[in-house]
């Protein structure tokens, strides 16, 4: 026999007047290989077209369906429910503005870091079409390409304490964007130009070593290494920065 | 009434509408870019395995150079395509990968020295130059004669999509995501931007532009088992075919992937059957080299796609409560290569089949991949039809992929296309004068609200989800890998039905903001419109060309069918009108044979009036 | 685009000093703590060796100086760390909400670690007073102390605050500043959490020499 299960979803519209937030219970009986992609638009079909909620590459790989399901900030489309028990209980992420029930607004939220960042290659090189590329080692190319696999998906925020206690706080996505820059040497930046993106309390330095990020991070991207790694450059660079200026004076 | 102005309204922020946006944005313009979703999320993400370009650096791609590249593409296009755009795509691919790399990707580089591969299940050497050690590299992709699709790792889309829209970023390209296009304001001339709902709050807003670009992607969502995003429904299509003036070429090219999972349609790469995967039946069977004695599961992907649909027919599939299917099986390759070699096959099968393919098979079917069909536009991105708009990557048909594309083409024609018509774009642009009547404006955007107000308070009853349930269904069952006439027909009458109830569509629910169901019942005609496209235009296609198989017709008639569809849909029309036009007009590499495959060709000078000849 | 462009350098290494301190800070503390637990264990050996140990820190001033001098590390480890501590009532109801929410045992013990440093700031102080203002230290004294009143819960309290406070204050240092990788997480914190019981048990072997 399979089972009939319990989902207990958050529901709230601010578009809706009428709309208060509440959870709502919806049963749906279970099928063999069943996901929450597959349960979450049966259950918008077949019983409540209101249902809002985002899914995307349904593959794991454009992170548009994060959620917290039964306390954890995952992706839906990879759950499986046969993973948890009959009941299971959807919240949107929270550190995002809602949009409505399990939507929010991710996509706000990591173009202002990617502008905060300046997430992209800094370079005084002009392209030269005519010339081969520049040459790269390719276990440098894979060492980048291993952290440029997050897929933005808002996990890591949803599930860092201090990201949700201080709002400015950059958190572990942005921290591992910036260590994909310092490994990538077509990125002219200086460390000191790093320094004052991250080197402050909304940076690196507000970070508390919680971990719920490396821990939660549905694509295991090595959070604490680079947090890690970020923290002692920066230090280092701090100090070095002291010595620097005592010489001088 | 919220007016947003630009100079470029990108419909799409995908690799290709993104690529078009740099190209203006840095030329001083203003652009904004449209997506359903955030960016970075477009479907160009998906993409994992390479990008083709004739860098030939190598030791397997030797020699290479886009001439090479051109043939690959006119041949695996089944001289379907346009070689003029061929051309011009092969010879700039290179620069568009160098100038990716310059930008930041990641690119896998050569390393010099002795390595392994593997082919067909058996292991080879291979020794990289150490001239060439931390160049850009490649991996072998089908249909092509070297070594050519650049990689990263398995992520090549994800890498390159963020980059992108990273220097999008830099640039100063606006994204306005959660924002979909459900019409263009146009004169009958000139297009002057879209009537946009905003998928946060569910307003109106009108987007007023001097050029807008359509870069949506590709539409398999028309079809029940896609590999494509939920996302792909082929908005950007509608649009521009609702017009009446903006005809779509060659809708009925579909191309079917042989090995999508079940449930889920995830694709499982090529690769499992390069390296020595077998297809089941319900008896744990091997049957394709019952169908195709010489290369079995490695035929192309057209082949081994109907052979398999063929053995489902006569009742060998796997019935699941998601439909039917067969088996993939890559036990016998062993954990050390499965779990290294085809790593990401493990974690699909492990994460969404909640199975190992160490121990267990796999469920697969032929699912819908890859829309060849789309807005017909000039070598520069113009599109037919209207002036000051332009379409680029999946969306469009600048035909460089004719009826089959490969492997590792769709990526490098969304870079390239953004290039070359982005700088088109710019020329237009810095001559450009329009006047915006907002009286126009208006009447467009009366008319969506009057839409939206019929949907959510109007007397239809039909349900939007049961009717793109059976328009599914109807593509799945009649227009699918193998054709003929009868199938054909029946779904094209069947497709008309549905047109009828598609307009009689009542919401469920109240549809007040970021409402799904509208916007589902927003597009559901237009998407039954699409579907019809594919089903007429494949009905009068008399040929089997690339992915199009006629079961009743299995020349590839280069007398008769050497030219492309373009489907109108006119208001009011039950049927899309059909034109045709040559399929290139430019003649680089005359039709000949593919060299796989084994289709059999009628030559573009047989005598006119002399009947076919016997099978 | 260019590197160039980016604006004039114009930032502050303040938080970088303002970290780097708290965890010096805490290390010293750490090294200090694991000194005093030897020192005081001495009262195993016999009231005459305690005595020995404790002259020769009077007698050299030690006492009264380092006690001064540890004080001021204590309340500036304090200071430091009160930047972290969440004292508004949203702040805490956040915190509190989010591990409820995902239960996960790195953040559960964030929250040990703040509220054992409260522990320890109030119970510290108090401890230094009395003693400080008791000088010299004698284990008699000590002994009197210990049986007297309820002197022996906030003892045992203390100590359970110090030894979990000490383990999960290395683990943080480690982790947030690379020494402990992914590679070596549990394992090292396997190893603290058996320094943390070490010190318990020393600590708690010398409470009972002095209760009877
Ligand atoms: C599983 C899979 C694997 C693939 N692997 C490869 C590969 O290895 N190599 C290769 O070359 N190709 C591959 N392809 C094909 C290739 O990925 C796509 O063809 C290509 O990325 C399409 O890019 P695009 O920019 O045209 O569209 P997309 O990336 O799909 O972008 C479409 C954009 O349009 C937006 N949009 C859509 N409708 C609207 C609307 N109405 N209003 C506003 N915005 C809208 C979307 O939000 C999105 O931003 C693969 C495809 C799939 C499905
Ligand atoms: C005044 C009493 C104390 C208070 C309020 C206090 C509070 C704190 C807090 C809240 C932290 C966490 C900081 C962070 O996560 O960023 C911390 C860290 C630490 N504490 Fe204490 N503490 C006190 C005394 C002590 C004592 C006596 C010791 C030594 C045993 C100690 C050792 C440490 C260490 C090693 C750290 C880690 C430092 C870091 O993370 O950089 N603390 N303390
Ligand atoms: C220089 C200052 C200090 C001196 C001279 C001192 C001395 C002593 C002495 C003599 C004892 C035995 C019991 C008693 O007589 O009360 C003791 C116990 C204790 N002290 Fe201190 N102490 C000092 C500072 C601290 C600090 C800063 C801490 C921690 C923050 C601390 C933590 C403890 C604990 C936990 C015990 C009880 C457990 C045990 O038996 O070891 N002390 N201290
Ligand atoms: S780091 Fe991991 S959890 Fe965070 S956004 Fe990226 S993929 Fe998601
Ligand atoms: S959970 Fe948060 S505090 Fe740091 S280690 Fe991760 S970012
Ligand atoms: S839908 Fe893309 S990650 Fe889940």
């Amino acid at each position: 026999m399979s089972r009939i299960l319990e989902i207990n979803i958050f529901r709230y519209n601010p578009e809706d007047p009428a709309s208060v937030p509440r959870m709502q219970t919806y049963y749906l009986e279970e099928t063999p290989n069943l996901n929450l992609f597959i349960a979450l638009n049966r259950l918008k079909e077949e019983q409540d077209p209101s249902l809002m909620f985002d899914f995307c590459c349904r593959a794991a790989i454009c992170g548009a369906c994060a959620m917290v399901i039964n306390g954890k900030p995952q992706l839906a489309c990879k759950t499986k429910t046969k993973d948890f028990p009959n009941q299971i209980n959807l919240m949107p992420l929270p550190g995002f503005k809602l949009i409505g029930d399990l939507c929010v607004d991710t996509g706000s939220w990591f173009r202002i870091m990617n502008e905060k960042l300046e997430a992209w290659v800094h370079t005084n090189k002009e392209f030269d079409p005519e010339a081969e590329e520049e040459r790269m080692e390719n276990s440098l190319a894979e060492q980048i390409y291993e952290l440029d696999r997050c897929i933005e998906c808002g996990c890591c925020i949803a599930a860092c304490a201090t990201a949700q206690m201080r709002s400015g706080f950059l958190g572990a996505v942005a921290l591992n964007r910036i260590a994909r820059f310092i490994l990538d040497p077509r990125d002219k930046r200086s460390e000191q130009q790093y320094f004052e993106i991250i080197g402050t309390d909304q940076g690196i330095f507000g970070c508390m070593g919680l971990l719920a990020c490396e821990d939660i991070c549905p694509k295991n991207i090595p959070l604490q290494d680079q947090l890690g790694y970020l923290r002692k450059k920066m230090g280092v660079l701090a100090v070095k920065n002291y010595l620097f200026w005592k010489k001088r004076s | 009434m919220e007016i947003i102005y630009s100079d470029l309204l990108c419909i799409g922020a995908g690799l290709a509408g993104e690529r078009v946006a740099i190209e203006v944005a840095q030329n001083g313009f203003k652009v904004v870019c449209l997506s359903l979703v955030p960016a970075r999320r477009s479907h160009s993400s998906a993409a994992q395995g390479g990008m083709q370009a004739a860098l030939g650096n190598c030791i397997k791609g030797e020699g290479d150079n886009p001439d090479i590249h051109f043939e690959d593409t006119v041949k695996g296009s089944d001289w379907g395509c346009d070689q003029e755009v061929a051309k011009l795509f092969a010879h700039t691919a290179p620069i568009a990968i160098r100038q990716l790399a310059y930008w930041g990707v990641p690119w896998n580089r050569v390393v010099s020295g002795r390595s392994f591969y593997y082919k067909g299940g058996k292991r080879f050497e291979k020794i990289e130059r150490i001239e060439k050690h931390g160049l850009i590299t490649a991996r072998d992709f089908g249909g092509t004669a070297k070594w050519r699709a650049c990689y990263c790792s398995d992520g090549t889309g994800h890498s390159l999509l963020y980059t992108i829209d990273s220097v999008a970023i830099s640039k100063g390209v606006l994204v306005h995501d959660r924002s979909e296009a459900i019409s263009l304001i146009q004169d009958g001339e000139n297009c002057l931007g879209a009537v946009v709902r905003c998928l946060r709050t569910g307003k109106l807003r009108v987007y007023l532009a001097k050029a807008t670009l359509i870069a949506t992607g590709g539409f398999g969502r028309i079809y029940r088992a896609s590999t494509n995003a939920i996302i792909n429904e082929g908005g950007g299509l509608i649009i521009a075919l609702e017009t009446g003036l903006v005809p779509l070429g060659n809708m009925e090219a579909v191309q079917f992937h042989p090995t999508g999972i079940v449930p889920g349609d995830i694709l499982v790469t090529e690769g499992c059957r390069g390296d020595g995967g077998v297809l089941l039946d319900i008896n744990k069977y091997r049957f394709m080299p019952d169908y195709e004695p010489e290369k079995a599961e490695l035929a192309s992907r057209d082949v081994v796609a109907r052979r398999m649909v063929e053995h489902m027919r006569k009742g060998f599939g796997v019935k699941s409560p998601y439909g039917e299917h067969l088996w993939l099986d890559i036990r016998h390759l062993g954990k050390e290569h499965i779990t290294t070699k085809l790593r990401e096959v493990y974690d699909i099968c492990l994460n969404f089949l909640g199975i190992n393919p160490v121990e267990e098979l796999i469920p697969v079917r032929p699912t819908q991949h890859y829309s060849m069909g789309g807005i017909k536009t000039n070598v520069y991105g113009e599109a037919y039809g209207l002036k000051g708009l332009f379409a680029a990557g999946e969306a469009a048909c600048w035909d460089m992929h004719g009826f089959n594309r490969l492997g590792g083409n769709s990526l490098a024609e969304t870079i390239v296309a953004g290039m070359i018509v982005g700088k088109r774009i710019v020329e237009f642009l810095q001559e450009r004068e329009v006047n915006f009547s907002l009286k126009l404006v208006e009447l467009e955007l009366k008319k969506q609200q009057e839409k939206i107000n019929k949907l959510i308070f109007g007397k239809g009853r039909e349900n939007v989800y049961k009717v793109r349930n059976a328009m599914q269904d109807i593509l799945m069952d009649y227009v699918g890998i193998f054709r003929n006439e009868k199938d054909l027909q029946l779904a094209v009458d069947n497709l008309q039905e549905l047109l009828e109830r598609s307009k009689q569509i009542k919401l469920r629910s109240n549809g007040l903001g970021a409402n799904s169901e509208l916007s589902l019942a927003l597009k559901i005609e237009g998407m039954v419109k699409l579907a019809l496209c594919v089903a007429y235009g494949a009905l009068q296609r008399k040929e089997s060309r690339g992915a199009h198989t006629r079961e009743d017709y299995p020349y590839r008639n280069d007398r008769d069918w050497w030219v492309r569809t373009l489907a109108y849909f006119k208001e009011k029309d039950s049927l899309p009108t059909l034109e045709y036009e040559p399929a290139t007009k430019k003649i680089f590499l005359p039709p000949g044979k593919r060299g796989y495959g084994g289709t059999k060709i009628v030559p573009y000078d047989y005598p006119k009036d002399a009947p076919l000849p016997e099978l | 685009m260019r590197a160039t462009n980016v604006r004039k350098i114009n930032f502050s290494n303040t938080v970088a000093y303002l970290d780097l301190s708290q965890a010096i800070t805490g290390i010293f503390l750490c090294l200090f703590m694991l000194t005093h637990t030897l020192l005081v264990f001495s009262i195993i050996f016999g009231e005459k060796c305690f005595n020995k140990v404790a002259l020769f820190f009077e007698s050299t001033g030690l006492a009264w100086s380092s006690g001064i001098f540890l004080t001021i590390i204590f309340l500036f480890h304090f200071l430091l760390t009160a930047r972290k501590i969440p004292f508004s009532f949203t702040e805490q109801a956040k915190f509190w909400s989010q591990a409820k929410m995902i239960n996960h045992q790195d953040t559960w013990l964030w929250l040990v670690q703040v509220l054992t440093g409260i522990v320890i700031l109030l119970f510290g102080s108090i401890h230094i007073w009395v003693i400080l203002n008791d000088l010299p230290i004698t284990a008699l004294k000590s002994k009197h102390l210990m049986q007297k009143g309820g002197w022996v819960y906030f003892y045992v309290l203390f100590l359970f605050s110090v030894a979990f406070h000490l383990g999960l204050g290395l683990y943080r240092i480690g982790v947030k500043w690379g020494f402990i990788t992914s590679q070596n997480r549990l394992k090292s914190k396997k190893y603290l959490f058996i320094l943390v019981g070490t010190l318990i048990m020393i600590d708690s072997i010398s409470l009972l020499f002095f209760y009877f």
